[in-house]
């Protein structure tokens, strides 16, 4: 195929340029990423903001991003405020402090009028969480049940009054429990016949890992099996949430204080007289006012107050959002609370405030621009994919016409190929996870970073690259499934056994297969119906085989008849044939080459002799004219010598006699190297032989020669060339004339048989006459080129006539033979009758 | 006096030639090859030519095409190549005899004479007459009994008169010796006879300058005897 292919150096420019594009693109996109986008380390997770075009021309504290960063504060600063005051005393945190179960299990929800409850020290309550709970199943008998649970419940009910009912959620976290609440026991119910009685049952038994306040375990507050279960269910919930806040305690306490965060804040809550603070700030000895003031100071405040309606701030947050904040933990906060949360603006640490502030001065304005040209990038990139691909691997030989050039990698088995550029890509992008998961955020800013992001795209660009061009010049040059490792195993294999088979002796390919055939099938029968299907599957590609095999000898035999016919050209294709068949194959091949050499060898000789003879003729005949005319010429001189008149007479006979033979020679020579074109005509032979004897009717009274003609009247017609049937007879005839003694007669026989051997009928004319000279010689002979009667070779004649005659018969499609028997010449010609 | 062109590029064979033309009282002009030979015709009133075929420069079939651009003279080939697709293409493209090598004078002399005779005598014939009957150079006249070839009477046995005006009036066609012998003798053809062939054969020496290539009465060996149609 002719056609165009990229120049060497077009190809590696297209090829660079392919690489540059995905850089630049890379990079792009990583500058629009760090550009455009923030991230930040919260509390419990790091978080990302989207910056907008339109903050751009603020300055950083009136930005969208400060006040989403500080929103979030604020949010934290209240959940972490109530887990604090689940925690603390006084500020510290404090391990003794009393928990009630039950006012913490429904700290959302509320507190029911009455209720089940036990109060356990926080350290103890924290460690079970930790621990996790056990229980065990056990079987209660009626005594049993009575000496582990107490015949009464301890019952805590609330005294809601209009002072209490300020929020509808009630908990020691945001009211003074002992004033509103009192307990008092319920008895257990449990009746039998007038007495006391439990059921036997079998019970879920909390394991008591600590003992309440009270030194208590807690199946001696509950007389009942449900009351029982209840408690448990409280002090094994706030058991496990007690443990959770513990963690996000240290976690929040750590992360916003005053060391680590730029945010300050002071709460303040009224419980009653009881008054808590919380704050990360040094606020000792100052009054309300003051601490107002020195939020202030810090440059970002807000002040909340909901008990007075006051909401004052210096930033976009709104008052509802405070709210619902705040609210949001309703079980922590009473009314009375006072909210100071500012952002101290000189930045004295390193927190999320300074990510926000770097990530926005380095704002990347032309955000939209930069995305077009990576998005052009790419698709430019894309559409050099496509090109290449086309001309992926084209290359001119020396005609120009377009092969597939291979390249070294181009020969690394597919399968390492695809698995080797998984395992190198996948490799990669995990590995780079993992780095982009343990780093800084600072490094996304930095100018490296970007450099970085690039080479990397570029190295897993050139990696993929070279991955998909390879399959690409695989897939045209055809051998993406012969280039495969299993392809190669596969081809190997068959090699192998093929190698065995055509190498080894007959018991090898007969018994090994066949036993090894029947074995398989023995096995695969012992393997349930599954093996059975697989056996006849195994047996239907034996038969296929065996089937094959048999049409390949089918072929060969086909190839021997066809040479045996006489076409020396057939060859017996020996693609796919085997062992024994391709042995048989070769040899039949091999002779029938020879059969076709040794032919053609021998014809062509035949016509280059005849050639050869023919051309000598032309160049004798010329000298042979003047010496005919020469010698005539003489004898037109009146010559008086008796004796020259002699010699004369010899070298005009002798001369003629040259003629004659070369004539015959070259008669011959084209007769027996098959170079004449007979003209088929219908021949009446008794007509012919009529006419033969008329020709010679005067040579034969010459030497007194009677003709007997035994034949019927009416035509017998064959096929033949006139001509050359004529010089058949005019040889015969001549034969007779020259060599059949004198005064005898010449018997013909003309007789049509029936049969001629192939259902045709057949003439038979026999010619006889007695030999003047003894026939000391083979019959055979007599038709040889050369050879006379006589073997003094005195009478005139070429020694060609028979020959001649012989060929030119069997030329016709008749028989010419030859008996001799004693003094009596016979030939016998036969010609199949039309 | 009548002129004849020899023309072979063997000098023995034109030499010998010349002797023979001479003595029959031609004169003669020699050439050794084909251009030579077209330059003696331009330059000479010539009658005949007689010219081999293996010539250098300008072989004899070329020349002999040449020659018959222009002129109408009687051409006689003398070659040594004896093949029948010799003698066809020689006597196709413009040839009036084809000889072969090595040859008898005599006959050479007669084939001369008889194209000489055809070429200037020839064509005068009163063909007015019902009882004259012709094939080429053969001329038959059934008033006279008188048979005449190429101008030269020949005699023939009443049989062999018989036997050659039944062929020339039906020229053409194959008479078998059965059919000769019942319309010459009048009576049925019995058995298997060759008095027919010997007629014929003697008629052939009488008509024919060489009885074994005869021009006019033609041996069509296995079916019979005819004169060709000319």
């Amino acid at each position: 195929m002719r056609g165009k292919a990229l120049g060497r150096s077009t190809g590696k420019t297209l090829h660079i340029l392919q690489h540059a594009l995905i850089v630049t693109a890379a990079v792009l996109i990583l500058v629009v990423l760090t550009g455009s986008s923030v991230m930040m380390n919260g509390v419990d997770e790091n978080y990302s903001y989207s910056l907008k075009d339109e903050e751009k021309d603020k300055i950083y504290e009136d930005s969208l991003l400060f006040n989403y960063i500080y929103g979030r504060g604020v949010a934290d600063v209240a959940s972490m405020v109530a887990v604090r005051s689940q925690m603390e005393t006084n500020g510290r945190f404090d391990g003794d402090k009393e928990i009630d179960v039950a006012s913490f299990y429904y700290r959302f929800e509320g507190l029911p009028y009455r209720y089940l409850t036990v109060k356990y020290r926080l350290e103890d309550l924290i460690k079970w969480g930790q621990y996790g709970f056990e229980y065990e199943d056990r079987w209660f008998t009626s005594e049993q049940a009575d000496a582990f649970l107490n015949r009464t419940s301890r019952y805590t009910s609330i005294n809601y009054s209009p002072s209490n009912l300020q929020g509808s959620i009630v908990t020691p976290f945001n009211a003074k429990m002992e004033e509103i609440t009192e307990e008092y026991t319920v008895s257990a119910n449990e009746m039998k016949n007038g007495e006391f009685h439990r059921d036997e049952t079998n019970a879920k038994v909390l394991l008591n890992r600590c003992q309440t306040t009270e030194g208590k375990n807690l199946e001696e507050y509950v007389g009942t099996w449900p009351d029982y279960y209840e408690l448990c269910q409280y002090v094994t919930a706030t058991a496990s949430d007690l443990n959770l806040n513990y963690e996000s305690y240290l976690r929040y306490k750590d992360y916003y204080d005053a060391e680590n965060s730029n945010l300050r804040f002071y709460i303040l809550k009224e419980i009653g007289d009881r008054k808590e603070v919380y704050t990360n700030i040094d606020s000792r000895h100052m009054s309300e006012t003051e601490i107002g003031k020195r939020f202030k100071e810090y440059g970002k405040y807000l002040y909340f107050n909901p008990e007075n309606m006051i909401f004052e701030t210096n930033t976009l947050i709104e008052e509802g959002t405070v709210r619902r904040i705040f609210n949001g933990f309703e079980y922590a906060y009473p009314e009375s609370i006072q909210v100071w949360i500012g952002v101290d603006t000189s930045y004295p640490a390193q927190d999320v405030y300074i990510q926000g502030h770097n990530g926005y001065i380095r704002y990347v304005p032309y955000y939209w621009q930069l995305i077009v040209i990576a998005g052009v990038c790419i698709a430019l990139y894309l559409g050099l994919y496509v090109y290449l691909t086309v001309q992926e691997g084209r290359a001119l030989d020396g005609e120009g016409n377009i092969y597939i050039a291979l390249r070294g990698v181009d020969h690394i088995p597919t399968e390492c190929a695809v698995a080797g550029i998984i395992v190198l890509l996948g490799g990669i992008i995990v590995s780079l996870t993992y780095v982009f998961d343990s780093m800084s955020f600072a490094f996304y800013y930095e100018p490296w970073f970007k450099a970085v992001g690039g080479g990397i795209a570029l190295v897993c660009e050139l990696l993929f690259t070279g991955f998909y061009y390879s399959m690409v010049r695989r897939l045209k040059a055809d051998n993406l499934w012969k280039e495969s490792l299993t392809y190669r195993i596969f081809v190997t294999g068959r090699q192998t056994v093929w190698k065995v088979y055509d190498n080894g002796n007959v018991i090898i390919k007969t018994w090994v297969p066949y036993v090894i055939f029947l074995a398989v099938n023995a096995v695969l029968f012992l393997f349930g119906w599954k093996g059975m299907i697989a056996a006849v599957c195994l047996d239907l590609i034996f038969g296929a085989l065996v089937y094959r095999n048999t049409k390949d000898r089918q072929r060969i035999v086909k190839g021997i008849e066809k040479i045996k016919e006489g076409d020396f050209h057939y060859k017996v294709d020996e693609k796919n044939l085997h062992g024994d068949n391709l042995a048989l194959a070769q040899a039949v091949n091999s002779i029938g080459e020879g059969i076709r050499t040794a032919v053609e060898t021998s014809m062509k000789d035949e016509r280059l002799k005849a050639d050869l003879i023919t051309n000598v003729s032309h160049d004798i005949k010329t000298p042979l004219t003047s010496i005919i005319n020469y010698v005539d010429l003489i004898k037109r001189e009146n010559i008086g010598d008796e004796r020259v008149r002699g010699y004369v007479d010899v070298l005009d006979s002798k001369s003629q006699r040259l003629k004659q033979l070369t004539d015959d020679l070259v008669e011959a020579s084209k007769i027996s190297s098959g170079n004449i074109a007979l003209q088929w005509e219908r021949i009446d032979l008794v007509e012919l032989v009529n006419q033969a004897l008329g020709e010679f009717s005067e040579k034969f009274e010459l030497k007194r020669l009677t003709p007997v003609m035994n034949a019927t009247d009416s035509g017998i017609y064959i096929e033949a060339d006139s001509r050359r049937i004529w010089r058949v007879m005019e040889n015969l005839f001549n034969n007779i004339f020259k060599y059949a003694m004198e005064g005898t007669r010449v018997y013909m026989d003309m007789k049509e048989c029936a049969d001629g051997g192939e259902g045709y009928g057949y003439v038979e004319f026999a010619i006889k006459n007695i030999s003047a000279q003894p026939l000391n010689i083979s019959a055979d002979e007599l038709t040889e080129r050369f050879i006379r009667g006589d073997v003094a070779r005195s009478t005139e004649g070429s020694g060609l006539g028979l020959s001649i005659a012989k060929n030119l018969t069997e030329a016709q499609k008749g028989t010419f033979e030859i008996q001799l028997d004693g003094d009596l010449f016979k030939v016998v010609l036969t010609f199949p009758l039309l | 006096m009548t002129a004849v062109l020899v023309c072979d590029d063997d000098k023995e064979i034109v030499d010998a030639i010349e002797i023979y033309l001479m003595q029959e009282g031609y004169k003669v002009y020699k050439a050794y090859d084909g251009e030579q030979a077209i330059r003696v015709l331009k330059e000479t009133d010539i009658h005949l030519l007689i010219i081999d075929v293996m010539m250098p420069k300008l072989d004899g079939i070329r020349a002999t095409l040449k020659i018959r651009e222009y002129s109408s003279i009687p051409i006689i080939i003398l070659s040594a190549k004896s093949e029948d697709t010799d003698k066809i293409l020689g006597l196709n493209i413009g040839a009036d005899d084809y000889v072969t090598k090595p040859f008898n004078p005599l006959e050479l002399m007669a084939r001369v004479k008889s194209n000489l005779r055809r070429y200037t005598t020839l064509g005068n014939l009163n063909t007015e007459n019902n009882a004259l009957f012709q094939a080429g150079g053969l001329c038959i006249n059934d008033e006279t009994k008188e048979v005449m070839v190429d101008g030269e009477p020949v005699k023939l046995t009443p049989i062999e008169y018989n036997i050659l005006l039944l062929l020339v009036k039906n020229q053409g066609r194959v008479f078998s010796i059965g059919q000769i012998y019942e319309s010459i003798w009048n009576e049925e053809a019995i058995g298997a006879d060759n008095t027919v062939a010997v007629h014929i054969r003697h008629i052939r020496e009488k008509i024919e300058i060489d009885p074994k290539e005869p021009r006019y009465l033609k041996v069509v060996w296995g079916v019979g005897y005819k004169v060709e149609k000319q």
